[in-house]
């Protein structure tokens, strides 16, 4: 894992983070940096004042405690560094969102190393939050973003930083992790008639539904992505299991959510209706298939043909 | 033990507590020195901080604070004027301390506290830089680290062992790089800026000469300088250290002439002798322009010059410690007189009592040459007088009052009424103030002269000698010429005591200890608080560096070194722990190569351990056991120690 001179001395290395390569990174001293706060160029002009005292007065204790004190700023990088060198960081999966919806990314902070750390903020974009850590503690800590674009969302970078533990210097560690949060399509309903009324046999679907006085064709084994409105609860209180309601009408009951029925729409207008459609039809526990000009994803039901629905349209372009 | 920290708007109780006792230590040590109004000033301030932790509405608003500030700015500035001298600058920054903390209320605040306590904490120096006040110091700079470490921690008490150890290895580590820096950083001789305050009173010898004014210095046990023979000592009595010479009296006081030009023109060095005494001196400052050498000085030391009547005379006042390396010769005479000085030497001042004339008169009478004169005014002292600090007083004719009516005294009453006497019997002479004798430490090997040493004798012209001492005091109290006098003694009962003989028992015990406490003070000055200019270039010629260039060269070369060892201490740091489990299976793995062949790279550790087992059937349970404990220990939760230790035990059987 070596950095070619130019990466090592662009200056992106030191505010933005190296390219992500690995799932979680180790701090170390590529990795921190050290330099004086605002705090600190402040104990420098103090310590540049009692020096000129000393010199003036040609006083020998104010020159040892002025060096003292510069000396002690400088013995606290040591420390500024030992706080952050030594930690884990990793970025924990984060469920896909919709867009304009806040959410947070999780952000794993392990202690390997057998020392208590002090003080340490993080920071990912404006939002930042503290934590001490105790000698091998693990911390996850949330930090909110609302991504307003939907599509892959890359966290920026995650900055780690300190001014542990005189507050004259700054250690930080600017890190990128490769861990895209899927961002949906922000769910609009721009009040278009439903497709589901437009075909034929899903008027009859929509119908039976409502009256529900479609037929009763059996019972089938609960598989996971079925929808729960179906399960047999009868059954389930009698403890035989769970299973699934069939109905005659389902198997028939297939309706398209299609690019086409919103075709005067702009595309991401478009891409929110079929979402909000996609969101409604799950809710409905209803059999639904997507047809976008290059995708076509065939009729079926549950969360996880949901979110292939869904992470279809965020993607599509 | 997570908890979130709080966002800090206010500051923790136990920080401020902290703070408000290290201002109040801050404070302390000028209380000797300071006007008492800024003291109090301080305190107030400190005590309505405190008032604040348990009233907290007591804390004043911003808009009462700056009229305050104002207020307080303008004192210092009514009391000391536009110069910005250690007296003002040390009131200002008391009373801005008090008024920040005052003011006080985020962390950022509380950091700009600290940062003025530490310019605070260095200003009590530039009054006095004892080695109990730099201990005291050094105690307040590590708890002023420790609140700076709680500051940017948000650490919520005081009690964090943690923390408290790391202020401490902070300020450990922190030692090395300051002392390069104290040795190396190039010092500069002279000040930037004028200071004003040099009216500080500082004891010791002044300017001019009262019958009854070096009683004050015999009850103080202070160091006036420091003196270190190479090779014997002279004996006690030959100890006297020559100060001011003083020519001119009104009849009352002898007031000092500073030397003119012509003065430093006629003086004449004393050619090096095999007997002369070959010493260094420590000054301590004492604001004057003289140095006291051994009399005689032979030639003047850096720094100085040689006066004709032999006083060593700085080029600026000594204000702060110096060294200086002399040869003297005790058995030399300045052989020198012009007419000038003759005159000089022989002026009586108008209002000189009859009394006093008719007497030197009468010795002159009765004697053949100025010898007998001399000694007849010595048996005269000796016959009349006694010595006591604690003379009654004299009135506008002290010399005349103190020889026919009161006749008690000590050094200065006998020499200023013993030189007028001369003077009246047309012998020239002239007084000459300084030190006589000292204590000598046997632990540090050097004399430690005290202000309770001050003395003044006289020096007489005689034709066939030149300037000859006479010590009128040795003729009345010869002890206190061959011994030291015994500070505490005369505190206690107000008499004159001599350090006579060698204390016994516990006193000797005393004596010892007292004797190291001085040689600790002793290296202190000479080593610490003396490195100025001149010493550092001394110090730093021994190792070939001679200028400024090479001291900034070997600054920079050992701030780096120092630099260079922190960083591989963190780059050891840096390296991961070795996985000891691993290399306790690759030993094993290794073993069993040799018996059994090499595993192959596809093969996981469980795939080996069967491919053995088929082979070697005697191990069988053996090597299970080794590759359960392997798998719980890298995977599971077994102990790493069991397996390693397993491994060690193992020998594959065929």
């Amino acid at each position: 894992m070596s950095l070619s001179i130019s990466q090592r001395l662009s200056i992106k290395r030191f505010t933005r983070g190296e390219p992500p390569k690995h799932s979680s990174i180790r701090l170390n001293h590529r990795r921190i940096f050290i330099l004086p706060s605002k705090g600190g160029l402040a104990l420098g002009s103090v310590v540049l004042l009692m020096l000129i005292a000393s010199i003036n007065y040609n006083n020998s204790m104010g020159f040892i405690f002025t060096f003292l004190l510069a000396a002690a700023a400088q013995a606290s990088t040591f420390y500024s560094y030992k706080n952050l060198s030594g930690l884990v960081i990793s970025m924990s999966k984060t469920p896909p969102l919709f867009s304009g919806a806040s959410g947070h990314i999780n952000v794993l902070i392990k202690e390997t190393s057998q020392r208590q750390r002090w003080a340490i903020s993080i920071k990912h974009q404006k939002n930042s939050d503290d934590f001490n850590l105790q000698a091998s503690q693990n911390q996850v800590v949330s930090l909110p973003i609302t991504p307003t674009k939907r599509g892959w969302y890359t966290p920026d970078t995650v900055t780690l930083y300190s001014q542990f533990p005189l507050g004259v210097f700054r250690a930080w560690s600017p890190l990128k992790f490769n861990a895209p949060i899927l961002v949906y399509p922000t769910p609009v309903d721009t009040g278009l008639s439903t497709p589901l009324k437009n075909s034929k046999e899903s008027n009859a679907a929509i119908a039976s539904l409502d009256s529900g006085t479609d037929d009763f064709a059996g019972l089938k084994p609960y598989q996971t992505g079925h929808s729960y409105r179906h399960i047999n609860w009868k059954a389930f209180a009698a403890e035989k299991g769970l299973y699934t309601n069939e109905f005659s009408a389902d198997q028939s009951a297939t309706i398209w959510l299609d690019w086409a029925a919103c075709a005067h729409l702009s595309l991401e207008a478009k891409l929110s209706q079929l979402c909000f459609w996609v969101l409604a039809a799950e809710k409905n526990g209803l059999i639904y298939g997507l047809r976008l000009a290059t995708v076509t994803i065939e009729p079926s039901t549950g969360l996880n043909h949901q979110h292939c629905c869904l992470k279809a349209l965020a993607v599509y372009e | 033990m997570n908890k979130p920290i709080p966002p800090s708007i206010t500051i923790q109780p136990a920080l401020l507590k902290l703070l408000l006792v290290i201002a109040t230590l801050l404070v302390l040590p000028h209380s000797q020195h300071l006007n008492p109004t800024f003291i109090i000033a301080g305190f107030a301030l400190l005590a309505w901080r405190a008032l604040t932790l348990w009233f907290p509405k007591t804390l004043p608003h911003k808009l009462l604070l700056l009229p305050l500030s104002i207020g307080l700015a303008l004192l210092v500035l009514k009391t000391f004027g536009m110069s910005l001298g250690r007296d003002a600058s040390s009131s200002l920054l008391i009373i801005l301390m008090g008024l920040k903390l005052l003011e006080s209320r985020t962390a950022r605040d509380v950091q700009a506290v600290i940062y003025m306590c530490f310019f605070v904490l260095i200003t009590p120096f530039l009054f006095d830089q004892r080695i109990e006040l730099a201990l005291y110091a050094l105690i307040i700079f590590f708890l002023l680290l420790f609140a700076l470490i709680l500051n940017n921690t948000r650490g919520l008490t005081l009690k964090t062992p943690p923390l408290l150890r790391l202020s401490g290895l902070v300020l450990l580590q922190a030692i090395p790089l300051m002392l390069v820096f104290f040795l190396l950083f190039p010092r500069m001789i002279g000040p930037l800026w004028a200071m004003p305050d040099n009216n500080t009173a500082i004891s010791g010898l002044t300017d001019t000469i009262n019958p009854g004014q070096v009683s004050n210095l015999a009850l103080s046990d202070e160091t006036a300088f420091r003196v270190r023979f190479k090779g014997t000592p002279p004996e006690q009595k030959d100890l006297y250290w020559r100060g001011p010479v003083f020519w001119e009296t009104d009849g009352q006081a002898w007031t000092l002439t500073p030397p003119r030009k012509s003065a430093f023109e006629r003086a004449k060095a004393i050619p090096n002798n095999a007997n002369d005494y070959q010493y260094t001196l420590m000054m301590e400052p004492h604001n004057q322009f003289w140095v006291y050498a051994l009399d005689l000085p032979n030639k003047a030391p850096n720094r100085t010059r040689l006066s004709h009547d032999h006083q060593l005379i700085l080029d600026n006042k000594l204000s702060r410690n110096l060294s200086f390396d002399i040869r003297s010769s005790t058995h030399a005479k300045i052989t020198q007189l012009s007419s000038d000085d003759r005159s000089r030497a022989l002026l009586l001042p108008n209002n000189t009592d009859k009394r006093v004339i008719s007497l030197a008169q009468t010795w002159v009478s009765s004697s053949t040459n100025h010898q007998q004169v001399i000694n007849k005014a010595l048996r005269f002292y000796n016959d009349e007088f006694y010595y006591t600090l604690k003379p009654p007083s004299l009135g506008t004719n002290p010399v005349a009052e103190f020889l026919f009516d009161t006749k008690r005294g000590f050094c200065g009453h006998f020499s200023t009424s013993f030189a007028t006497l001369m003077r009246a019997a047309n012998i020239p002479a002239r007084l000459v103030g300084g030190y006589q004798g000292g204590v000598y430490n046997k632990v540090g090997d050097f004399y430690d002269v005290r202000q309770a040493d001050a003395h003044v004798w006289v020096e007489v012209w005689l034709d066939n000698s030149g300037w000859t001492r006479i010590d009128p005091t040795a003729a009345i109290a010869p002890n206190r010429i061959e011994h030291s006098i015994d500070v505490s003694q005369n505190r206690q009962n107000g008499d004159v005591n001599f350090l006579l003989t060698p204390p016994e028992g516990l006193g000797k015990w005393v004596q010892q200890l007292n004797w190291i406490l001085h040689s600790v003070d002793y290296h202190w000055q000479n080593a610490v608080l003396a490195y100025g200019p001149e010493k550092q270039l001394d110090f730093l010629s021994t190792f070939g560096i001679i200028d400024w260039g090479d001291m900034v060269i070997w600054l920079s070369i050992f701030s780096g070194v120092i630099l260079f060892i922190t960083l591989s201490v963190l780059f050891l740091l840096h390296a991961t722990p070795k996985d000891t489990v691993q290399t306790a299976y690759l030993k094993l793995c290794k073993q069993l190569a040799k018996k059994a062949g090499a595993r192959n790279h596809h093969e996981t550790s469980s795939d080996y351990f069967k491919r053995i087992n088929t082979t070697h059937l005697h191990s069988t349970t053996e090597l299970n056991h080794l590759k359960r404990l392997y798998l719980t220990a890298r995977y599971g939760k077994g102990q790493s120690q069991t397996f390693i230790n397993a491994v060690r035990r193992f020998k594959l059987k065929n």
